[in-house]
């Protein structure tokens, strides 16, 4: 196995709920290679979107160890954390989360907003990333003006637009139909492919999960078994 | 940031639009109300404290005699007396009211220096009988004046001996730079008004006596020795600088000052309540907008700025309309109550003070709605709806 890009160490997240503290990840231990595709599945409130955001500090742990491209995201904290956030990792969700006002283009153009990329250089940055997932006709559309599965590819070009090192994507394909499905998957097994990104994604879908090299199974916030498939090739 | 910003106002145009124009015409009423006070006091900062105003000692709708004007002009220091009487007659209707005055035609360009004829006017003023000067603001309003040249006021205190209407031949327009001397009055000659009257066997007084002293003239002694020298009557007066004169002609309007004052400052909280309204509105609408923005990688003082950029757009816009409207509405305005307040203008710091304030409005409107966004938890932000 390669370089662990992913380190979970005790890793411990609870939430008050009606004045009972549930726990929602339960001194979880995992490693994820760096480049390796993973999805990530359990029942409901098995903990799946909890670590996905403690992984893409969207959140911060109660106690354990994270380590992210060797970065321990323990010792970052407010706006620290919200620039390692845009220089490191791409989220893709379920409801696209794309910004209804701006254009396809200006959606994907955002994050680079936080690097040193001139105007131009963002564009055509934005442009190369949209092209990548096949809307180079569609840049001046609003989301509204857009398919749900072409929401979500626009989703999927901001989330590559800043070259992150890790993607993670929360039921990419649990608001779309079958063929669009297929087209978002096959979209982040060429990212994993082609572009050696580490994918962590998040699904109910069995048939989803088969595009991944491993499959993680999470229960009541412990790590369950680990299946390590031939991912299906893409269609 | 911006784009995001003016996207933001523009996608839902028309409560930006009316929350902008909301802004912009409380600001417009404020510049307005706040004008009306500052023209009041301009009045009074511009009187002269070296021209001198003889009145009855019982009030200044009492006339004094017109003997006293010899005598007045005889005590040392005195340069120059004219005399001034309400005439208060009307232009055809008594709707078109302004003030009428008979006045010593020369000795009123040379006590009141700042206001300004051509030599054409002056010198048809200084030898018609029936001739009259205008403001330029009066005669901005009856341009029918200058047409015709005829200025038919009936006298409702002093009435024509015939029964008709006096007819004044405009002699032409003047012009006061000084807030103190309003450019909506009518000046015509005293010896038409004195004579006219007296050939109907009626006995004219004199409204008030203003006098212009010369340089180094011990102001207070020479109060004190004309107020003296008619203690015994036939009537009594009282002697006051133009500018305490001024004062106590303002104090009559009693407390409206900060009557109009309470005015302004309720109708810039309405707009305030009414900005914040609208921001907090915006505020929860974008909530899910601000989750993006922080999952992307923006800091909290980016979703703080997106909020408080939006909320000072929004105002500043408004308030920028407001500050031209005043300033487009300016004259006509100033015709319209020019009666009431001769000389309204807006002054330069005014404006500056509506435009400080639709900023204030903009930073208070947007700071809650702000500071949420800075605050707010970007996994529960992203659960919110979208607008």
């Amino acid at each position: 196995m390669s370089q662990a890009m992913i380190r979970v160490r005790n890793l411990t997240k609870s939430y008050q709920r009606g004045g009972e503290t549930l726990t929602v990840l339960d001194q979880l231990n995992l490693e994820m290679a760096e480049g390796h595709f993973y999805a990530l599945m359990g029942p409901s409130g098995s903990g799946k979107t909890t670590l996905l955001n403690l992984i893409g500090g969207l959140d911060s742990p109660d106690s354990g160890e994270l380590f992210i491209a060797g970065e321990n995201l323990a010792q970052l904290e407010g706006s620290e954390l919200a620039a390692w956030r845009g220089a490191n990792v791409g989220f893709v969700f379920q409801s696209f989360n794309l910004i209804p006002v701006l254009t396809a283009r200006e959606n994907v153009e955002l994050p680079l907003k936080l690097t040193p990329l001139s105007r131009s250089q963002r564009r055509a940055q934005g442009e190369t990333a949209l092209k990548l997932v096949g809307l180079g006709d569609r840049m001046d559309h609003r989301p509204r003006q857009l398919s749900g599965g072409q929401e979500q590819r626009v989703a999927i070009a901001r989330a590559v637009a800043t070259d992150p090192k890790v993607i993670l994507a929360d039921e990419p394909t649990g608001d779309l139909d079958r063929k669009s499905a297929e087209q978002v998957l096959d979209l982040l097994g060429r990212l994993n492919r082609e572009f050696k990104k580490t994918i962590l994604m998040v699904t109910h879908d069995p048939h989803a999960a088969e595009r991944a090299q491993s499959i993680v199974h999470l229960d009541k916030g412990q790590l369950g078994r680990i299946e390590h498939n031939q991912p299906v090739a893409a269609g | 940031m911006f784009k995001l910003v003016l996207r933001n106002l523009s996608s839902h145009p028309i409560r930006s639009g009316i929350t902008a124009v909301s802004v912009g015409v409380a600001l417009f009423l404020v510049c307005v109300l706040t004008s009306i006070v500052t023209t009041l006091q301009s009045g009074l900062a511009a009187a002269s404290s070296t021209r001198l105003v003889v009145m009855s000692s019982i009030s200044l709708f009492v006339d004094i005699p017109l003997s006293y004007q010899e005598k007045i002009a005889r005590v040392e220091g005195i340069a120059n007396v004219v005399k001034w009487q309400w005439f208060g007659g009307y232009y055809k209707s008594q709707d078109n009211f302004f003030g009428q005055f008979a006045v010593d035609p020369e000795r009123m360009f040379e006590v009141y220096p700042e206001v300004k004829v051509d030599e054409e006017t002056k010198r048809k003023f200084l030898t018609q009988r029936n001739a009259c000067i205008v403001g330029w603001q009066l005669a901005a309003e009856f341009p029918e004046w200058q047409q015709t040249g005829k200025i038919p006021i009936t006298g409702a205190l002093f009435p024509h001996p015939s029964g008709q209407a006096w007819d004044f031949e405009l002699a032409g327009v003047y012009r006061s730079e000084a807030a103190n001397f309003d450019n909506r009055t009518m000046f015509f000659r005293w010896d038409l008004f004195e004579e006219t009257l007296k050939a109907a066997g009626q006995d004219p007084g004199v409204g008030v006596y203003v006098m212009s002293v010369e340089p180094g003239a011990d102001i207070e002694s020479m109060r004190a020795q004309i107020e003296g020298m008619f203690e015994n009557g036939p009537a009594t007066v009282r002697c006051d600088t133009e500018s305490e004169f001024t004062r106590q002609f303002v104090s009559m309007l009693g407390d409206i000052p900060m009557f109009l004052g309470w005015i302004g400052a309720g109708v810039l909280v309405a707009i305030l309540l009414g900005a914040v309204n609208a921001m907090l509105m915006a505020g929860r609408e974008q909530t899910h907008d601000i989750g993006i923005l922080k999952a992307l990688g923006f800091a909290d003082t980016a979703a703080f700025g997106v909020l408080i950029t939006q909320s000072l757009v929004l105002c500043l816009s408004g308030g920028a309309f407001g500050i031209a409207l005043a300033a487009v509405l300016e004259e006509p305005i100033s015709l319209a109550i020019g009666s009431a307040f001769p000389g309204f203008f807006i002054q330069t710091s005014t404006y500056v003070g509506a435009a400080v304030a639709s900023l204030a409005v903009g930073l208070a409107a947007g700071a809650i709605p702000a500071w949420n966004a800075l605050r707010a938890n970007c996994v529960e932000a992203l659960r919110a709806k979208g607008a």
